[in-house]
């Protein structure tokens, strides 16, 4: 009689085995959500460091763009500024004749070409 | 005794101490839980912030002129430094400072101490290897100009807090300026970092467009460059603006100062320059007609008993028009005498001068203009080619770019948004301003601005050549000048407006000589950058294409 008071009836037993899947689910669940936290702060911090290398690439490729850079490149090169005077404008009602008869007229007629001082 | 009782003795016995602790407990967990509460979250938890980066500031067409990127400043937290000596010789190589220099700061009165600033990702990652007791690592936000001194008197200056200092970066600082995000942070035992969430972001600040061009102010500020290699002036200012919009393409001076911006904040007698206004007035009120004349007196004029009036050349009869191009004080003045005090003064406020134009920069100056009461004979005189007065480089660049487009003075634009051109007021009649214009060609074809000449291009503009005052005597000085010219081209469609101006040049001093080509240089390459045709096709400088 007393051993059957002692033992533990299936109803019970299971809600032991319950209560201690939840407990062993929330403490699996804490370590995890505290391996996620350095996971995500870590990743965090690696997107800070690619974020950083990211804007100041850009700001090399703005430095390489300004024009005193470009300037100065382009003096190496042996290149000048160009004065007005050396523009060359090709008369407009050629550019824009349209259709195909006009087109193919002015390519037998030759590439146009540039001349100072017409 | 009763073997029940003797368990229940026992039970209470052993059971005591629990219920003290069971007390001691409640203690703890109901009547001081509030301010346990709040002491365990401050060991493990707690809110950071980090500084939001500044919005871009970017030219018209979306080229960055400044940008904030990430940085790292470390310090010094003195209380755990035992030996600053043994300190900074094992930081120095790691952030590339002089020992001495680490362990001065180190000792330098206060806890706290900033080591080193602007640090990269590299600096911080060694810094974190090597493991230094007293080092504190803090993320701020790094301001970075990509085109180095590229417009910095107008981008201005952030200091160390991220708060602008002078310039488009003070006036602009709400549009800039971004909320910082707070992170809730929780650390392990160690100290360790284990998550952050973010629990406030505001929202990034959008970048912030100015109407300058990065192309043409390069051009300006080289174009002032081989000037002052020239001419040896002590400084010079040059602004671009368009006619069309007000909006400014350029504001340069040499040399540069990020804290100042003398375009906008300094003011000066115009000279010459400020002719445009009494001969405005007399065509406007056709008050003088294009064939009348006036006596040059051959170039010495007495105006009062005591006071006289003198040209650099003299002169014979003259047309307004020959007044202009050849500057004559004593033509402009005997023009003034004709329009009179009010309408001249009228004019003047027309055009904008004595108010601030309200262009989005910090100090603009109103310049100074006489009140009409003080407009005596010699008085306006004085005015009516410059002196006496004060103005901004602005306003008078604002009153030609009006000249330019056909008479309306427009608010001078810094930000570039979609709403149109700000008019302030209508001029003067279109006829009246076609005629000046026209004279203002002639000052570049025949008269003192042949320096500003363009092959294949019709050029209008204004010398002026100013005498400074002495700061010494307070008396006009006859050996510091400034000399300016202010024009548009190309004049048959004006895309631009150009200032000049420079103060002490050396040797040669007068406008036409020194700030003319200036001019023309910056106008060259403007033409060429922009492709525009020529709209003098009779100049046989400009060569055409044409088939063999």
């Amino acid at each position: 009689m007393m051993s059957k008071q002692m033992g533990l009836g299936p109803g019970t037993a299971a809600r032991f085995t319950g209560a201690g899947a939840l407990v062993l689910f929330l403490c699996w669940q804490h370590v995890q959500a505290t391996r996620l936290g350095y996971q995500v702060e870590a990743s965090r911090k690696d997107a800070l460091r690619v974020g950083a290398r990211v804007a100041t690439l850009r700001v090399e490729l703005e430095e390489r763009l300004s024009p005193a850079e470009v300037s100065v490149r382009a003096a190496r090169l042996g290149l000048v500024p160009v004065a007005p005077d050396a523009l060359r404008r090709l008369p407009e009602q050629r550019l824009s004749s349209p259709g195909l008869f006009s087109r193919w007229w002015a390519r037998r007629r030759g590439p146009l070409t540039a001349s100072a001082r017409s | 005794m009763d073997l029940g009782l003797r368990l229940s003795v026992v039970s209470a016995l052993s059971l005591l101490p629990a219920g003290a602790l069971g007390l001691r407990l409640g203690h703890l967990q109901i009547l001081r839980h509030g301010a346990l509460e709040s002491r365990a979250s401050g060991e493990f938890s707690r809110v950071t912030q980090e500084a939001a980066p500044r919005a871009d500031i970017l030219d018209r067409n979306g080229r960055v002129l400044a940008r904030s990127v990430p940085a790292w400043s470390c310090f010094v937290d003195k209380a755990m430094v035992k030996d600053a000596d043994a300190f900074a010789s094992k930081l120095a190589p790691v952030l590339r400072l002089p020992a001495a220099e680490l362990a001065r700061k180190t000792r330098s009165a206060g806890r706290f101490s900033w080591l080193k600033t602007k640090m990269d990702a590299p600096e911080v990652e060694a810094l974190k290897r090597a493991k230094v007791d007293g080092v504190g690592i803090a993320p701020i936000q790094e301001r970075v100009y990509p085109n180095g001194e590229l417009a910095r008197g107008v981008l201005g200056l952030v200091g160390s807090e991220g708060r602008g200092l002078s310039g488009a970066e003070m006036t602009l600082e709400k549009r800039l300026r971004g909320a910082p995000r707070r992170f809730q942070l929780i650390r392990d035992g160690a100290g360790h970092a284990i998550y952050q969430s973010v629990s406030d972001d505001g929202p990034s600040p959008e970048p912030v467009r100015l109407t300058l061009d990065r192309n043409v102010q390069y051009l300006a500020e080289e174009a002032l460059r081989t000037g002052a290699e020239k001419h040896s002036f002590k400084s010079g200012y040059l602004a671009v603006q368009d006619p069309r919009t007000g909006e400014i393409l350029a504001m340069a001076a040499w040399p540069s100062n990020p804290l100042k911006n003398p375009l906008v904040q300094d003011a000066y007698e115009p000279g010459s320059t400020f002719k445009i206004v009494a001969a405005l007035s007399a065509v406007d009120d056709g008050l003088v007609k294009p064939q009348d004349t006036f006596d040059g007196e051959q170039g010495k004029w007495q105006v009062t008993p005591g006071v006289t009036i003198t040209d650099h050349e003299g002169q014979g009869l003259m047309t307004l028009a020959q007044i202009l191009e050849r500057s004559s004080n004593i033509g402009i003045a005997k023009v003034v005498d004709r329009v009179g005090a009010a309408r001249f003064y009228r004019m003047s406020r027309a055009f904008g001068f004595g108010v601030k134009t309200g262009v989005a920069l910090p100090g603009e100056t109103a310049g100074e203009l006489k009140p009409l009461s003080d407009l005596t004979k010699v008085g306006l005189a004085a005015s009516s080619y410059g002196y006496g007065l004060a103005v901004s480089p602005l306003q008078v660049l604002s009153a030609y770019s009006a000249l330019a487009n056909g008479g309306t003075l427009l608010e001078p634009k810094i930000l570039l948004d979609d709403k149109p051109a700000a008019k302030v007021r209508r001029v003067a009649g279109a006829s009246a301003i076609a005629e000046i214009a026209g004279m203002l060609e002639g000052v570049v074809e025949r008269g003192t601005a042949t320096g500003a000449r363009i092959p294949g291009y019709r050029v209008a503009g204004k010398t002026g050549t100013a005498r400074k005052i002495d700061p010494l005597t307070r008396k006009y000085s006859t050996s510091s000048y400034v000399a300016s010219f202010v024009g548009f081209l190309p004049a048959s469609e004006p895309r631009w407006t150009i200032l000049v101006i420079l103060h002490e040049p050396q040797g040669a001093y007068y406008g036409g000589l020194t700030a003319a080509p200036i001019f023309s240089q910056l106008g060259r390459r403007l033409l060429t950058l922009e492709s525009v045709a020529p709209d003098k096709p009779a100049d046989p400088a400009v060569g055409t294409a044409r088939r063999p």
